[in-house]
C-alpha cells in the first residue's frame, strides 16, 4: 500500500505493509530510496566525498596523501584532505523492553526496527559510519559504529525482541562512554519515563558533543486510548493488572499523556536534544522527513 | 402472607452478587495488555472504581430469578381465606381456648385471644370454625359456623374462669365435631398454657386420622406465683370447750425464693393473726396460727397470702364449724359381764369424730335411749324379743348396731338379723387363731389396705361364737379356719354387724393390738355413716345441703359475688360452686336463722405453672411421633406447616426461579455472542 505524502514526489508506504516485508535491508532501501527520489537535488548528497583543503605536511602524516602536484609547483610538502574524513558516527539506540511490544497492526518495536534500519541504510549512503544499541534495562547489543557495519547493525536490528521490562536511564548513563566521538545518536523508545530522568540520561551523550535525536514511538491507542469495555489493564513488563473502566478514565489518562508529551518536548528544548513523537499509524517517511530537516538545521557536522 | 422457614430470606444478600459481577466480573475476565500503566496508575483510584451497571435487563433477569428461589426456599404461604381455601378445599376449624385460671397470669389471657384471632382471620369463605372454651370441662360457645364475626365476638366476650386445665374433656369435644363434619379439611387449633397438670395420656382423646392439630403455647419462660396451701384443721377440747388450730403454708411455684411473704388469717373477715414466711424456689412453707375456740354456728375462715400475677389462688376459704360427735349407746348384760373397759377407753379418745358414748343395760333399753343414739353397741349380752324388735326397727331407721358375741351373746331367731349364733369354738388349746380374709373394699377396712397400715395377722384368738350368716348377710373378715369373724348386713337404712369374738381380753388379744383402736373408730364410724363435712370444696365440684329438698320452703343459694345460684330441687338443691368464696344457701319462708355456708376454692394443682411440651400432646392425640411418617406428620404439624404445604407455592416460585435462569442463560449468551 502507498499512501500519497505531503512531501511532493515521495511514495510513502504504510508501517504495516513495511512490517510484513521482513528484509529489513530492503525496506530500508525502498524507503530510503523513496525519500531520496523525493529529494532529489539534494545539497547534502554527495558533498562528504568532495576535497576539502590543503594544509602543510607535519613529520607522521601518510606521505601517500602528499599532493605532489603542489610540491612541484612551490617545492613545498603540503597534504590533501577530504570531506569523506570528517564523516559522523551514527548510533540508533533502541529500546526493546516489553512495551515497545505493544502494538494493534504494527507493534511499537516494529516500527522503531523499520526506522533505525531506514535511518542508518541512509546515513550509510553518506558515508557515515553506523552503529546500534539496543538496550532494555540493560544494554542488550552493542555494535559500534564503522562504515563497515550496516549489514551487522541491520542483523542486529531484525532479532531484536521486545521481552524484558526496560529502564532508560542505567543503559544510557553506562553507553555514555562509548559515545567519546562526535556523532548522532538516535534514540528510538516509548519514553515510559520521567521527562527528567530521560534527559538526564541523555545529557553525558549530549555533553560529549553528540547530536541527539529522540523519536517518541507511540501507539494510537496509547495516545487516544479507545477502549471502551470495563476491563482489568495489564502492564507489559510488570504483569501487574487494575480495573478500568475507560469511559470514565479516557479524558484523564489523555490529558496525562498529553502533559508527558508535552513535558518531553519542553525538556527537549530546553537541553538541545531534538524530540519527535511519531504516531505507528503513520508512515515512516515521515520520520525520514524529519530526520533530514533536522540535518538541515544542524549543518554539516565536522 | 407468611414465610415458613423466614430464616432462608437471609439469602436475599445473594442479590448483591449479581450486582457485583455486572460490576467487577466483567472486568476481571477481560484482560488488556498495556504496555505501561505509569499514567493508568495516575488516574484517582475512585474514578477507576467508579463503574457503572451495563445490560440491565440481564441484571434484573439475574435479581428476580434468585429472589424467586430465595423466596421459594422461605416457603411462602398467604394466610388469607380466599387463597386458602382455594389451595386445598375448605376446612372445619376447632378452636380450642384454654380459660382456666392459670390463664389470668400476666398478659396470657390476651395473647390466647390474639392467637385464637389469628385463626378466625385466616378462615377462608368455605371454612366453618367451632369455639370450645375449657377449663376442667370444655363448653362448645359456638359450633361450626362460617361467621367470623359472630366467633370473633363469643372470643372478645370470653374471660377466663376458675376452673382448672383439662385438656382430655377439650379434645374430645373436638374429636366429636371434627368426626361429624364433612368438610375435606379438618383442623384443631389448642390454645392453652399446657400446664403439666392438665395432660394425663389417654388413648381416647386421639382426634380422627388425617385431622391437623396444632398446639399453640401461651407460657411464659419465667414465672412467679405464690399460693395458699390448702389448711390443716386439728381440732383440740379445752375447758369442754371445742378448739381448732389451723395450719396452712405458701407454695412458691417460681424459680425465685420469696421472702417475707405474710400470710394473713382471717376469721369472720377480720384478720386474728398474720405470719411471715421465707419460701424457697419450688417449695412451700407452713405457719401454724393460735388455737381458735370455735362458736355454735360456722365461722368464715381464710387465708390470705399478697398479691402477685395470678391472684386466683392467693386466699383459701374455709369453713370453722363445730364438730358433731357421734353418739353411740353401749348396751351391756344387767348382770355382771364382760369387761368394756377397752371399748370406752377407745371411743373415748376420738376427736374426729367425737364418741359421745352412753351406757345402759339391755333389759333397761328403750325407744327415747335409742333416739339419741346413732351407734347401738350389745356388748356380749343376750336379747331378748322386746330389745331385737327394739334394735331392729333402730337400725331400718338408720342407726348402726354392732353386736359384739361374747361367750354370753344370744338373741332371738330372726331374719333380720345378720345370722344365727351357735355354740363358741375353743382355740385356746393348740396354736391360737388368726384373722384373715379382710374385705379391704368395704369401708370398715378401707383404711387398712395399705401397707404398714393395721395389722390384724397378729390378733391371737383364743375363742370364737360360731355364726351362720343369713342371707345377703356380707361376711368382712375371717378366721383362719374359714369361720366369719366379722359379719355386717343392710337393715333398712341402717346396719347390724356381729363381732364374733369379744373386745376384752377374754377370747383374744385384740385390744392390746395397736390396730384396736382405728379399727373400733373405724368400725363406728361407718355404722353411724358419719361423713365429715369438709372445711371447703373445690370449684367445679358440687355441693349438697344436708337436708333433702322441700318443695313448700325453696331454698335460694347465693354465690360469692352476690348473684343467685340455680337450684334443682329434683336433685336435692345440690349445684356446682363455680367461684371461690363462701356461697350462702337459705331456707325458704325466712326463719331467721344463719345461712348453710359452702367454703369454695380454686383448684390448688392449677397454680404449677410448669408446663408440658405440647410436641407431647401432639404426639399423644394424633397417634405419631415427632419422627412419624410425612403423612402422619402433617397432622401434627403446626398450622403454618399445615397452611404452606397445602398451598405448595414455593413450587410455584421455585419453578419460576428456574426459567428466568433458563432464559438469562439465553440473553447472557447472545449479549456474549454479539460483544464477541
Amino acid at each position: 500500500m502507498q499512501l500519497g505524502g505531503a512531501i511532493p514526489g515521495a511514495q510513502f508506504v504504510d508501517p504495516s505493509v513495511l512490517a510484513r516485508i521482513g528484509n529489513l535491508d530492503l525496506v530500508a532501501r525502498s524507503v530510503v530510496d523513496g525519500v531520496i527520489n523525493g529529494l532529489h537535488r539534494s545539497p547534502y548528497f554527495g558533498t562528504s566525498v568532495d576535497f576539502a583543503e590543503h594544509r602543510g605536511y607535519v613529520p607522521g602524516d601518510d606521505i601517500r596523501r602528499v599532493d605532489w602536484r603542489v610540491y612541484a609547483r612551490t617545492d613545498k610538502y603540503f597534504v590533501k584532505e577530504f570531506e569523506a574524513d570528517s564523516n559522523s558516527n551514527f548510533t540508533v539506540l533502541l529500546d526493546v523492553s516489553a512495551s515497545m511490544a505493544f502494538g494493534a497492526r504494527i507493534s511499537k518495536l516494529d516500527y522503531a526496527k523499520t526506522l533505525g534500519a531506514c535511518l542508518t541504510y541512509l546515513v550509510h549512503k553518506q558515508r557515515d559510519r553506523v552503529g546500534v544499541v539496543t538496550f532494555d534495562a540493560e544494554v542488550v547489543d552493542h555494535v559500534p559504529p564503522s562504515a563497515k557495519h550496516l549489514d551487522v547493525v541491520l542483523h542486529t536490528l531484525d532479532r531484536a525482541r521486545a521481552t524484558r521490562p526496560g529502564h532508560l536511564s542505567a543503559p544510557l548513563t553506562k553507553l555514555a562512554e562509548h559515545f567519546g566521538r562526535r556523532g548522532m545518536v538516535v534514540l528510538i523508545s516509548d519514553l515510559y519515563d520521567e521527562p527528567e530522568a530521560i534527559f538526564d540520561a541523555l545529557a553525558p551523550i549530549r555533553f560529549r558533543g553528540s547530536d541527539v535525536v529522540v523519536f517518541h514511538v507511540l501507539d494510537p491507542a496509547e495516545l487516544e486510548f479507545p477502549y471502551t469495555d470495563p476491563s482489568a489493564f495489564e502492564d507489559l513488563e510488570t504483569g501487574e493488572q487494575m480495573p478500568v473502566v475507560p469511559e470514565s478514565f479516557r479524558d484523564k489518562y489523555q490529558a496525562l499523556i498529553r502533559g508527558h508529551i508535552d513535558a518531553l518536548t519542553a525538556k527537549a528544548a530546553e537541553r538541545g536534544v531534538d524530540y519527535r513523537l511519531l504516531d505507528t499509524s503513520k508512515p515512516l517517511d515521515f520520520a525520514l522527513y524529519d530526520y533530514l530537516s533536522f540535518r538541515e538545521r544542524m549543518g554539516r557536522v565536522r | 402472607m407468611g414465610f415458613l422457614i423466614p430464616f432462608f430470606l437471609a439469602g436475599l444478600a445473594a442479590l448483591a452478587v449479581p450486582v457485583a459481577i455486572h460490576l467487577i466480573q466483567r472486568e476481571k475476565n477481560t484482560i488488556i495488555a498495556f504496555p505501561s500503566l505509569m499514567f493508568v496508575r495516575r488516574v484517582p483510584y475512585e474514578s477507576v472504581r467508579r463503574r457503572k451497571i451495563r445490560h440491565w435487563a440481564l441484571l434484573a433477569l439475574r435479581l428476580l430469578a434468585l429472589l424467586l428461589i430465595v423466596a421459594a426456599f422461605a416457603r411462602p404461604f398467604f394466610r388469607s381465606g380466599g387463597v386458602a381455601a382455594m389451595a386445598g378445599g375448605a376446612r372445619e376449624v376447632v378452636v380450642l381456648v384454654d380459660r382456666s385460671y392459670s390463664m389470668r397470669y400476666g398478659d396470657r389471657w390476651t395473647r390466647a385471644q390474639a392467637e385464637a384471632r389469628k385463626v378466625i382471620d385466616a378462615l377462608g369463605s368455605a371454612d366453618r370454625a367451632s369455639l370450645v372454651f375449657f377449663g376442667t370441662g370444655a363448653e362448645v360457645a359456638l359450633q361450626s359456623v362460617d361467621d367470623r364475626a359472630r366467633l370473633a365476638g363469643a372470643l372478645a366476650s370470653a374471660t377466663p374462669g376458675t376452673e382448672a386445665t383439662r385438656l382430655s374433656p377439650a379434645l374430645k369435644v373436638a374429636a366429636t365435631i371434627v368426626a361429624e363434619s364433612t368438610r375435606p379439611r379438618k383442623e384443631v387449633v389448642l390454645i392453652s398454657d399446657f400446664q403439666k397438670n392438665a395432660w394425663t395420656s389417654n388413648d381416647e382423646d386421639r382426634l380422627p386420622t388425617g385431622t391437623a392439630f396444632t398446639p399453640v403455647a401461651v407460657t411464659d419462660v419465667d414465672t412467679r406465683n405464690l399460693s395458699v396451701a390448702p389448711v390443716a384443721i386439728t381440732r383440740s377440747r379445752f375447758e369442754n370447750q371445742e378448739r381448732v388450730t389451723i395450719a396452712s403454708g405458701v407454695t412458691n411455684r417460681g424459680s425465685q425464693p420469696a421472702s417475707g411473704v405474710v400470710l394473713s388469717l382471717e376469721v369472720n373477715g377480720r384478720v386474728v393473726e398474720t405470719a411471715s414466711l421465707s419460701v424457697a424456689p419450688q417449695a412451700s412453707a407452713t405457719a401454724v396460727f393460735a388455737p381458735i375456740t370455735l362458736t355454735p354456728g360456722a365461722m368464715r375462715g381464710v387465708v390470705r397470702v399478697g398479691s402477685d400475677a395470678l391472684d386466683a389462688d392467693n386466699a383459701y376459704h374455709f369453713l370453722l364449724t363445730p364438730s358433731t360427735p357421734v353418739a353411740v349407746l353401749v348396751a351391756s348384760p344387767a348382770a355382771r359381764g364382760a369387761d368394756d373397759t377397752y371399748l370406752r377407753r377407745a371411743l373415748a379418745i376420738g376427736q374426729a369424730p367425737r364418741f359421745d358414748v352412753a351406757t345402759a343395760t339391755v333389759d333397761g333399753l328403750t325407744d327415747e335411749a335409742l333416739a339419741r343414739a346413732q351407734v347401738l353397741i350389745v356388748h356380749d349380752a343376750p336379747l331378748n324379743d322386746a330389745a331385737t324388735a327394739r334394735m331392729l326397727r333402730f337400725a331400718e331407721r338408720g342407726g348402726g348396731v354392732l353386736l359384739i358375741a361374747g361367750p354370753r351373746a344370744a338373741w332371738p331367731q330372726n331374719a333380720a338379723l345378720p345370722g344365727v349364733l351357735a355354740d363358741p369354738v375353743d382355740r385356746s388349746r393348740g396354736e391360737a387363731g388368726h384373722l384373715g380374709g379382710l374385705e379391704y373394699g368395704h369401708a370398715i377396712f378401707a383404711p387398712f389396705r395399705a401397707a404398714r397400715s393395721g395389722d390384724f395377722s397378729s390378733v391371737r384368738i383364743y375363742g370364737y361364737r360360731r355364726l351362720v350368716p343369713a342371707e345377703g348377710a356380707r361376711v368382712l373378715a375371717r378366721y383362719d379356719d374359714g369361720q366369719p369373724a366379722l359379719v355386717d348386713r343392710a337393715v333398712g337404712a341402717g346396719h347390724i354387724a356381729v363381732w364374733t369374738t369379744s373386745v376384752d381380753l377374754s377370747w383374744n388379744d385384740v385390744a392390746l393390738k395397736p390396730v384396736f383402736l382405728p379399727f373400733v373408730h373405724q368400725l363406728v364410724r361407718t355404722l353411724a355413716a358419719f361423713r365429715d363435712r369438709p372445711a371447703s370444696l373445690t370449684v367445679g365440684q358440687v355441693a349438697a345441703p344436708e337436708t333433702a329438698a322441700d318443695a313448700a320452703r325453696p331454698r335460694v343459694a347465693v354465690d360469692p359475688s352476690g348473684r343467685p345460684v340455680p337450684l334443682d330441687a329434683t336433685r336435692g338443691d345440690a349445684f356446682e360452686v363455680t367461684m371461690p368464696g363462701f356461697y350462702e344457701v337459705r331456707q325458704g319462708g325466712s326463719d331467721g336463722s344463719a345461712p348453710a355456708l359452702v367454703a369454695a376454692n380454686v383448684d390448688l394443682t392449677e397454680s404449677d405453672l410448669t408446663s408440658v411440651d405440647p410436641a407431647t400432646i401432639t404426639a399423644a392425640v394424633t397417634g405419631t411421633d415427632e419422627a412419624g411418617d410425612p403423612g402422619a406428620s402433617a397432622a401434627a404439624a403446626p398450622r403454618d406447616e399445615v397452611t404452606e404445604q397445602s398451598q405448595r407455592v414455593w413450587w410455584y416460585l421455585l419453578l419460576a426461579g428456574m426459567l428466568l435462569l433458563v432464559g438469562e442463560s439465553v440473553v447472557a449468551s447472545r449479549m456474549s455472542g454479539r460483544a464477541a
